[in-house]
């Protein structure tokens, strides 16, 4: 143990909230370094020793995790001010002191943990969905060119993490804009055979109210994507389609 | 619940109305202006007589507000609105698009108020008859010189970005690749009026006229 | 009586599977999840799923998809489920796929099909390398419509403590914590299907996710839910260790054609690359022909540990093999595995398509679970079903590659119906069971919270899971010896000791993950000694489970499945004929043709 208190430090401040009405603090740890060291890591190091830089003992940090392989979208939160996955930050790559906050686009849970139902919502709200007549034995898919697969497999990677909204500036208090990842699946459910057929619903709602409009371009959304999904051609494409629609809609019916 | 059924809104078709009103006519309207104020660049005389043309068109006051002072009027006013709904963050994330994000919001703002400002003076002002002379009077005054190049910088860039995002905001320019190629339209056409401008600028102040040769032939 | 209602407890795939087939029937639905259940363990699924369309030409069959399923998992699976699940299983490809799934396709339009370990045939449908993040957001998308419909109500950040059960020893419904307000409350149902997925962190370190803790299993396995098979533990031969997870490298690496080497020196300290083709050991293709690098995941684990263990030829000493895709053209690696290969690539910071990549087996699966009937997914206590990985039904001794997300669809797709169809035959609904049963059961979990919030004794839970988490992936594992498990049977008993002595470093009220995992820690070590005793009182090697001093199995004594029983605080095992009625059991080997 000497020689492991003797070696090199990660020393991680933590922004702190014990309720959603309390006021936030900072927390500063220094954690023993290892290699391939990640965000959940030094996390899960407080865990079993919840006490900080200045020996002050304190709880264990609340956050969300689960798959550790940047797949289920849980653990998205804010890493020396960028929005990005926990585990996926690797400790060598980052600068110290790693200042560790909650994502600042949705409601705080608890430390590090935030709801992001609103994103859940806003799949309702467009018809994410491709709305089969039932589950019972109706055959076949119908056809899809690999062409068609290849541009919508990456759409149906988003892991619904929120990063998208977190660095999007017209996401905010003032504003009802569902965010990028939402429209990505308008796309994808437009573009694919049985989907297509309900276009016109799923384009309504991307006009409606936090509807693609409140998009200002600032392309933010793609750069932090960590499924590095295509988001900014989604929102053009939606775009396009939406605006054919409100123009040549009523005329086609 | 929240699944109800959601329809269009105002808001999208004032938006799409705003995004609109930027290339046409706002956008075109101040190509126009920079084509006739170049005629400064060949020679007064050009000036006054292509200015005087323009003050004699028909349904001249009609045209000036519905294609000209209302679509600027609500282009900047719902572009104000607009601002105040997004909140910048580039200190955050200063990435390139970012940035012109948030100086899309203070060019529009800058282009805006200098705009308004001009309108009154070359055009209230003067009862629309403002000269190679009176313009040429007032750019003596070095803050009227800086004012004046700053709206026109402000308003070339806005014009350039503002094209990009129309192109990648109507779907126009879709793919990365025909994003790519909107956003190098979009320099373009910011750096090409803002030399424009510069030059006329230049023209009036120091009664310059590289094209005065044109005259002689 | 009045309309019948149905809890579903668990959002991965057999979960929204038994959602959706409830909602479709007309009865409400309740679904329980610790996560939002986009967010299911099932995302991590990669290769695919199995079905035998035979859409290569290669004269595949349901009869072979089901011999090989029985083949490969040693014979140990009742037999005639097994079938029905195979019989269906195309059936659920045009399903997922008519659900909009992103299935990779041919030039023609149609679903493209690979190779998986056990198989000679092209059987397994995929969407690039995250199948399973693809078939559980399809399913995701369909209980959202329900539940914008009004047929599905979710309870997404709630945790599974204990079933209701009645003095008559029927299930009237669950018991459950809010964990945010960490509020325990009772919800009435006259069938709960359970879908809680995987114990792997009873391993500690696994391909599972945070929340596959086995807790709610092991729950109901405390208040009378039979528990069978729980030695049968699969490790996947190739995981890329990582100190908080050993992140999956999917079968598909090798299903596309991925080749698994060590340098034929010890000690190689060359770059892989610059290894002449002469001087690389291709242990699996050497040692089993036929299947080569796609052998059952048991026998290459097994074989990984050999070469490391015995013959020390792991890279550079360490305790890992090359898997090596660099000889595949890029193009095809970005289109059929850019998922798996961008998870090295962002965890280790090399590029596999480059080098090849460092790998090394990994607790990953458990074939054993819930007991449940050979019908329709219902366990001993009438009104409890499970589906999924949580029960033990259709994989044996050992998995196949690509078969357990059919499994899951299966299970949870006549558990659905099998629920409303128990609840619709009940003459007295749960909501007449008496208020006491539910009172006592909340009263019950409540003090649970309080023992454990007060306890002022010096252990660290943390501490105690990482303990057992070592015990178990030492012993009981890969390799199991007797006197070992002997051994770490006696080291959980004192873990378990310890528990009760632990001090929980948060004591608040609200949003408390220390609580929670404590509560689960109590369960994870209930279910490590089931694990260990079975594997302890099976005296023969079958499947996944290997034991040296008796190498071979044992059909006399062992071709039978191991159902545990808890009684008062003890686990009894018994033993149950399995159904062989379709396939006559023979030896199985994969170094010839079977």
């Amino acid at each position: 143990m000497a020689e492991a208190a003797a070696g090199k430090k990660v020393i991680v401040k933590v922004k702190r909230q014990a309720t959603p009405k309390e006021a936030a603090h900072w927390e500063e740890f220094a954690l023993n370094w290892r290699p391939s060291m990640n965000v959940i890591i030094c996390l899960r190091d407080i865990a079993e020793n919840p006490v900080t830089s200045d020996g002050k003992p304190t709880t264990p940090i609340t956050y969300d995790s689960n798959c550790l392989e940047e797949i289920c979208g849980s653990c998205a939160m804010l890493i020396n001010g960028r929005a990005r996955m926990a585990c996926s930050a690797l400790v060598d790559s980052l600068e110290q002191p790693i200042r560790i906050e909650p994502l600042t686009k949705f409601p705080v849970v608890r430390d590090l943990s935030v709801d992001r139902q609103f994103m859940f919502e806003s799949l309702k709200r467009v018809k994410a969905w491709i709305p089969i007549d039932g589950t019972y034995d109706l055959g076949e898919g119908p056809r899809m060119s690999p062409e068609v697969q290849e541009k919508g497999y990456p759409l149906s990677n988003c892991i619904t993490c929120g990063n998208c909204l977190e660095v999007c500036p017209q996401v905010n208090d003032h504003n009802g804009f569902m965010g990028a990842a939402i429209f990505s699946q308008v796309r994808l459910f437009n573009m694919h055979p049985t989907g297509k057929m309900h276009a016109a619903e799923r384009l309504k709602a991307a006009m409606g109210h936090g509807g693609i409009e409140d998009c200002a371009n600032a392309q933010n959304c793609v750069k932090a994507c960590p499924k590095g999904i295509p988001l900014t051609e989604s929102l053009a494409e939606v775009n396009r389609e939406a605006w054919r629609q409100a123009l040549f809609g009523w005329l086609v019916g | 619940m929240s699944a109800t059924e959601s329809q269009p809104d105002a808001s999208y078709l004032l938006r799409k109305l705003h995004s609109l009103t930027g290339i046409l006519p706002v956008g075109a309207f101040l190509a126009e202006h920079f084509w006739s104020n170049s005629a400064a660049l060949v020679s007064a005389d050009k000036y006054n007589q292509t200015s005087a043309e323009l003050q004699t068109i028909p349904f001249r006051i009609f045209v000036e507000w519905a294609f000209i002072f209302l679509p600027m009027l609500f282009h900047g006013g719902y572009g104000v609105w607009i601002w105040l709904r997004g909140k910048s963050n580039v200190s955050q994330y200063p990435w390139v698009k970012n940035w012109l994000y948030t100086a899309q919001r203070y060019t529009g703002l800058i282009a805006f108020v200098y705009i308004g400002w001009h309108l009154y003076t070359e055009r209230f002002l003067t009862q629309g008859r403002s000269t190679y002379a009176s313009v040429e009077q007032d750019l003596q005054n070095p803050l009227f010189l800086t004012f004046f190049a700053i709206g026109i910088l402000a308003s070339s860039f806005h014009l350039g970005v503002g094209i990009w995002n129309f192109l990648c905001k109507w779907g126009l320019a879709a793919t990365v690749r025909a994003q790519r190629a909107a956003g190098q339209l979009g320099v373009l056409v910011g750096v090409t009026f803002s030399v424009v401008g510069i030059l006329i600028l230049i023209s009036f102040r120091f009664d310059w006229h590289p094209f005065a040769s044109y005259i002689n032939k | 009586m009045k309309q019948p209602k149905i809890i579903v407890v668990g959002g991965g795939l057999a979960g929204l599977m038994a959602t959706i087939r409830v909602a479709e029937s007309g009865v409400p639905v309740e679904l329980f999840s610790i996560v939002p259940v986009k967010r299911s363990h099932s995302v991590c699924a990669q290769g695919g799923i199995n079905a035998a369309k035979n859409q290569k030409g290669e004269g595949d069959s349901i009869a072979k998809h089901f011999d090989d399923t029985i083949f490969g998992g040693d014979f140990l699976a009742n037999q005639t489920l097994v079938g029905r699940m195979c019989e269906a299983a195309p059936g659920i490809i045009d399903l997922l796929d008519r659900m909009g799934v992103m299935f990779n396709r041919t030039p023609e339009g149609l679903l493209d099909y690979r190779r998986f370990g056990g198989t000679l045939y092209h059987r397994t449908a995929f969407a690039g390398a995250t199948t399973g993040q693809q078939l559980l957001y399809a399913l995701d998308e369909q209980v959202r419509r329900h539940e914008s419909e009004g047929r599905v109500k979710k309870y997404e950040g709630w945790t599974f403590l204990s079933a209701v059960i009645d003095d008559g020893g029927v299930c009237r419904g669950i018991c459950s914590m809010n964990l945010h307000s960490m509020e325990v409350q009772t919800f009435v149902a006259d069938a709960v299907i359970f879908c809680t997925g995987g114990i792997g962190a009873i391993f500690g370190r696994s391909t599972n996710s945070v929340v596959c803790t086995g807790s709610a299993q092991s729950a109901l396995f405390q208040q009378g839910v039979d528990y069978a098979n729980g030695e049968f533990i699969q490790v996947h031969p190739t995981a890329i260790p990582g100190e908080d997870k050993l992140r999956l490298m999917s079968e598909s690496a090798r299903g596309e054609g991925g080749r698994v080497w060590v340098p034929k020196t010890p000690g190689d300290k060359r770059a892989a690359r610059s290894i002449p083709e002469a001087e690389r050991f291709y242990f699996l293709e050497e040692w089993y022909p036929k299947y080569g690098n796609l052998v059952p995941r048991d026998i290459a684990t097994r074989a990984i540990h050999r070469i490391v263990y015995e013959e020390k030829l792991g890279i550079d000493g360490q305790a890992a093999v090359y898997l090596d895709v660099t000889h595949i053209p890029v193009e095809t690696l970005n289109h059929k595995l850019e998922g798996i290969l961008e998870i090295y690539e962002k965890f280790i910071g090399v590029d596999p398509r480059k080098e090849p990549m460092k790998v090394f087996p990994a607790m990953h699966y458990t074939m054993g679970g819930m007991w449940v009937n050979a019908e329709d997914q219902g366990t001993n206590i009438p009104g409890i079903y499970a589906a999924g990985e949580c029960e033990y039904q259709y994989h044996g001794a050992n998995r196949l590659g690509a078969n357990s997300l059919v499994s899951c669809i299966f299970g949870g797709g006549i558990a659905g119906p099998a629920a409303v169809k128990y609840a619709k035959s009940l003459t007295t609904g749960a909501a007449a069971a008496p208020s006491m049963v539910f009172e006592r059961e909340r009263q019950r979990q409540e003090e649970m919270n309080q023992a454990l919030l007060s306890g002022t004794g010096g252990e660290n839970p943390i501490t105690i899971w990482k303990e057992l988490g070592e015990i178990m992936t030492e012993h009981v594992t890969v390799t199991r010896i007797n006197k070992n498990l002997e051994l770490a049977y006696g080291k959980i008993g004192e873990l378990t000791q310890r528990y009760k002595k632990i001090n929980l470093s948060d004591r608040t009220k609200w949003s408390n993950q220390t609580l929670n995992f404590a509560r689960e820690l109590g369960n994870m070590l209930v279910l490590a000694r089931v694990v260990t005793m079975g594997a302890y009182q099976r005296n023969e090697s079958r499947g996944a489970h290997y034991k040296p001093e008796f190498p071979e199995r044992d059909d006399y004594n062992f071709l039978k499945t191991t159902r545990a029983k808890w009684l008062n605080g003890d686990i009894q095992l018994t033993y149950e004929t399995v159904d062989t009625s379709h396939i006559a059991p023979r030896a199985r080997r994969y170094d010839a043709a079977k």
